[in-house]
């Protein structure tokens, strides 16, 4: 199972962890593990190429299955406000995938 | 930037194992005296689960359906009815005369 947290700091999104694995099905044939995977490595290239934001990212290329990103402070309201709209994105998927799939993602939002 | 990885959240190629793979041993069952054999009297003549050889003359049949010679003689493998078939153990001498 996937565990996802999604940390919030008043109303900003600051972070969000994705750790583990889906098993919802064989190496190649897991479609949970993709939509999460194209979601969460979209997000994390998008916070760089779209909103500018350069954030902290751990996470495990060879065996896959952790994801940790960060933000940093941003000063340009701008850069914050692009930032924001991805992860607030990143969240209504998350939450959907955790909806329908709730045997192989768990979500949840520390505030 | 992260390289796009669809399997990203996904065990990677061999991790899985499967719950299967177990079998128990053979049970060698079967013919273990050949038709025209010589048995002995307690000697096991056939080897079986439920009865697709039925006991015949001199011959018994056991707890596992196992079926041995009561007498020494010859073994002989005859039909039983239409579609059934059964084993029988006859004395060397009425062996010959058959």
């Amino acid at each position: 199972m996937i565990q996802a947290m999604i940390h919030y700091h008043g109303d900003l999104i600051t972070a969000f962890e994705l750790t583990g694995h889906a098993d919802s099905g064989e190496y190649g044939q897991d479609i949970v593990c993709s939509a999460v995977s194209a979601l969460s490595i979209t997000t994390t290239n998008a916070l760089q190429t779209v909103a500018g934001v350069i954030p902290d990212v751990q996470s495990d290329s060879v065996n896959g299955g952790l994801l940790i990103v960060k933000l940093p402070a941003i000063n340009n309201h701008e850069q914050s406000l692009k930032a924001q709209t991805l992860l607030a994105a990143f969240e209504l998927g998350m939450a959907d995938i955790a909806k329908i799939y709730s045997q192989y993602v768990n979500l949840k939002i520390n505030q | 930037m992260l390289e796009m990885n669809l399997q990203f959240f996904s065990h990677h190629k061999g991790g899985g194992s499967t719950a299967n793979g177990r079998d128990s041993a053979g049970r060698r069952l079967g013919t273990k005296i050949p038709d025209g054999g010589l048995a002995t009297k307690g000697a096991i003549i056939y080897r079986q689960r439920g009865t697709h050889i039925y006991p015949g003359v001199n011959v018994k049949r056991g707890g596992d359906d196992t079926l041995f010679a009561l007498a020494d003689g010859i073994v002989k493998f005859e039909r039983l009815g239409r579609n059934r078939r059964q084993v029988s153990v006859y004395p060397v001498s009425e062996a010959v005369a058959k």
